[in-house]
């Protein structure tokens, strides 16, 4: 181990360093606009831990982000990044991915983004296992426009267009995936810091559609408005309350507003994607006609 | 990956010579939000809040307990503002010792250059089918995607346009490219923009309420300046309407139908040969100004059956996509010069790392959400094409030297307005025929030209008076213009037509 000469003083500012999230960010737009205790920046953070860990080339991966809060996280990304409409972004990373295979394509939204105004799409990918890798922070509300009941939101909770508390049933999301024909799902707090990132670089290595929901606290106006607290406060309740059960039904691990979160890795899978599956069956049906399409 | 900005702002000013732990934390105290996730979590409680403040008003975190500092990095995990991160000693020292300045790669060096030119070559023979052919005008237009270069299509079915997908779904295996079917409009409508990103040619094909789902993408496409074409196939409306039968009631919804400002190119093929041949220059119209370019059919001209030359590939000029050469240290995804205002494009996976937004942006393609930003670009977006407007004229124009009654018509009802305008001409009556094959820009200022001499101009069309709203503003004032309209599912009569010509005439 070689040890600095201590010839003058050392300030910790004078040391070449540097924070391992920041290469993967567009540094001139930090810092960003999330709210403080928000948990979406943490996401970020394994998110660029995964990125690193797997070792892949970042000229090759491509993030799409739809609209709202979580929408927001492909404008901070240092890679192809694209930032498309309310719902869409998994259409547009089928498309992306489709153009050139080559790529990892990975969507990154949020809850109401993904499951309410693009449900379909995902359950839609999920189905064809496009080979996309599909990470949603769920906060259990809409943050972006103030607070809106989203299909995450637990029964009971407060929000702003549920002034009186949510009576409808919300959607488990693993579950969705799982039925959907997903065939990574797994489910982590950012309280799970290292879990979280493992999961993103086991997902990142993945052939298929892959589900990584991240619940993450929106102290603005989930917390507050249901008085849990602030962000630190919702991490804790992640911490006491979460159970790890890799391999849980999905069917079994729905939410509640101040019930047991079951988080794990639900589903790893293997089923042909879209695109294998196109290029064999053409193979087979239409033999030395078929020109194989490769990008 | 240029130098960070940690040394920026106030970072800790410790003096760590004593290097109390095995290994230490750096704060960004400036950008810190005091969520205390990494005090809480921190595993050897090393860290506390600050007693100050920081500018924004936050306490941030200070190593108050240097010596349990393991530097885990489990605060960098965590902190959702960038804003603190832990090391080891160790890795500091054997970083230094080994001379590498940062803990991090640096970044690939600029991919190899491309042809920014946008001259146009020859079509891919691959997708020529060269020969005559007896098809209808959707089998038609897919053929034309194909030999222009199209190599993707997302679509959803819907009458009366579902044979451009299904030919387009049989055919592409054979070629190279992908079909795929979507599960609504708004997927297949976006679908191909992310495929364009990818460095494809593509379409997307619709009718009726699936160009009403569209539209919202077809903002997009404008703001994101993602080349393709969109067919609309019209039949008759509002809502579901008429699905089997024709109309042109969707001329506004093509200019207008997306929400916000914004100009787009639209063309009307009037047989199954310009189904073919107007498509191939959809699509180079749409790499020249990397904007949504409307085909605007109609259920009679994408259903009928005529005889269609395909030329041989070397026949077909196809524009290519006008990729940058520029560096990826100087490539700015939207910059574009006084002369130019179509900014040079890339596609992802070449390493220019681009920003590809719907919201407001600079010329980085950063959102950037203020009045100033927003003018420069609204303008350039507009200015574009309309300040190509000449260009963009395509006008057939029949026996007008003498006329002084003018029939302008597009699509299918040219067709019907020329055996009128014939039928009127055996009768010795002055009137002349003008034909749009593009309809946006509406090209107002060649049609004051031709009809300058023209005392009534008339203007029939599928729709119960869209375009001839545009032709009133074209024309000088001393013109009188007469409509002809038609609520669709069926086409006008050449009597009607020529009914109003001899009541101009009179």
């Amino acid at each position: 181990m070689t040890i600095l000469p201590n010839t003058a003083p050392t300030l910790l500012r004078d040391i070449d360093s540097i924070n391992p999230v920041m290469p993967f960010l567009r540094q001139e737009r930090i810092p960003h606009i999330w709210c403080p205790s928000c948990g979406i920046g943490t996401t970020v953070n394994c998110f660029t831990r995964a990125l690193t860990e797997s070792g892949m080339d970042l000229d090759q991966i491509a993030i799409v982000s739809g609209i709202g809060c979580t929408g927001r996280v492909a404008g901070y990304m240092n890679l192809d990044s694209f930032h498309t409409t309310h719902g869409r972004a998994i259409p547009f990373a089928t498309g992306l991915k489709l153009a050139n295979p080559k790529l990892k394509v990975v969507v990154y939204s949020g809850d109401g983004d993904l499951t309410a105004i693009g449900g379909n799409h995902f359950m839609h990918a999920a189905r064809r296992n496009m080979d996309l890798m599909v990470v949603c922070v769920n906060n259990f509300t809409y943050g972006m426009t103030g607070g809106q009941v989203a299909p995450t939101t637990p029964l009971g909770a407060k929000q702003t267009t549920m002034p009186f508390g949510n009576f409808e049933a919300p959607l488990n999301l693993p579950f969705l995936a799982d039925a959907c024909g997903a065939v990574y799902v797994a489910r982590w707090t950012v309280f799970h810091v290292r879990q979280l990132a493992k999961a993103m670089q086991e997902g990142l290595k993945k052939k298929g559609f892959v589900f990584i929901e991240a619940l993450s606290p929106c102290p603005t106006l989930y917390s507050r408005r249901n008085k849990r607290g602030d962000g630190i406060d919702e991490l804790k309740n992640y911490k006491q309350n979460s159970i790890v059960k890799h391999g849980a039904e999905t069917k079994d691990v729905g939410l509640t507003f101040d019930g047991k979160i079951v988080v794990g890795k639900f589903v790893d899978r293997e089923r042909p994607t879209w695109l294998d599956a196109m290029n064999d069956h053409f193979t087979q049906t239409l033999g030395s006609k078929y020109a194989p399409y490769g990008g | 990956m240029g130098q960070v900005s940690v040394k920026e702002g106030p970072m800790s000013d410790a003096i760590i010579d004593q290097r109390a732990g095995k290994g230490t934390v750096f704060v960004r105290t400036e950008i810190c939000k005091g969520c205390s996730f990494c005090i809480d979590f921190c595993p050897t409680d090393c860290l506390t809040f600050s007693k100050e403040f920081n500018p924004k008003g936050y306490h941030f975190p200070i190593l108050s307990a240097p010596e349990a500092c393991t530097g885990c990095d489990l605060c960098g995990l965590y902190c959702p503002d960038f804003a603190i991160y832990g090391e080891r000693w160790k890795d500091i020292d054997e970083r230094k010792a080994k001379g590498q300045p940062l803990s991090v790669p640096a970044t690939l060096p600029p991919p190899a250059q491309k042809s920014v030119s946008q001259h146009p070559v020859s079509a891919d023979p691959k997708g020529v089918l060269t020969g005559i052919h007896f098809v209808d005008g959707n089998h038609a237009a897919c053929e034309g995607a194909i030999a222009a270069g199209c190599r993707f299509i997302a679509g959803y079915p819907i009458t009366p346009s579902t044979e451009i997908v299904e030919r387009f779904a049989s055919r592409i295996p054979m070629v190279g490219g992908v079909f795929i079917q979507m599960e609504d409009e708004l997927a297949s409508s976006i679908a191909v923009q992310g495929a364009a990103w990818g460095g494809k040619k593509v379409l997307s094909v619709t009718s009726g309420p699936g160009f009403s789902l569209m539209m919202e993408h077809i903002g997009l496409a404008v703001m994101t300046e993602t080349p393709g074409v969109w067919v609309d196939v019209q039949r008759g409306g509002p809502s579901t309407g008429l699905p089997t039968l024709p109309a042109q009631s969707d001329m506004m919804q093509a200019r207008w139908g997306s929400h916000g400002d914004n100009e787009i190119i639209a063309l009307v093929p009037n047989s199954p040969q310009e189904c073919f041949d107007l498509m191939i220059k959809a699509f180079n119209l749409a790499e020249l100004y990397r904007c949504p370019i409307m085909f605007m059919m109609d259920e009679v001209v994408g259903h009928m059956v005529e005889r269609v030359e395909i030329p041989t590939a070397d026949k077909i000029q196809v524009v290519p996509r006008k990729f940058t050469t520029k560096s990826k240290q100087e490539y700015r995804a939207y910059a574009t010069t006084a002369d130019d205002l179509v900014p040079e494009m890339t596609k992802a996976g070449e390493g220019y790392r681009i920003h590809v937004t719907g919201l407001t942006h600079d010329e980085r393609g950063y959102p950037s959400l203020n009045a100033a930003t927003q003018d420069k670009l609204v303008k350039r977006l507009i200015g574009k094409i309309r300040s190509h407007a000449a260009d963009l004229v395509d006008i057939q124009e029949d026996a007008m030297d003498d006329a002084e009654i003018v029939v302008v018509s597009y699509g299918i009802t040219s067709r019907i307005a020329k055996s009128a305008v014939d039928d009127a001409r055996q009768r010795g009556l002055k009137v002349g025929h003008l034909r749009l094959r593009i309809v946006w820009p509406f090209p107002a200022a060649r049609i004051r030209e031709l009809c300058q001499k023209a005392k009534v101009v008339i203007m029939p069309e599928l729709n119960m008076g869209q375009m001839v709203m545009e032709l009133e503003r074209a024309v000088t004032s001393g013109t009188k213009v007469v409509s002809i309209p038609h609520a669709g599912g069926s086409v006008h009569e050449p009597e009607a037509i020529l009914k109003k010509i001899i009541e101009a005439a009179s």
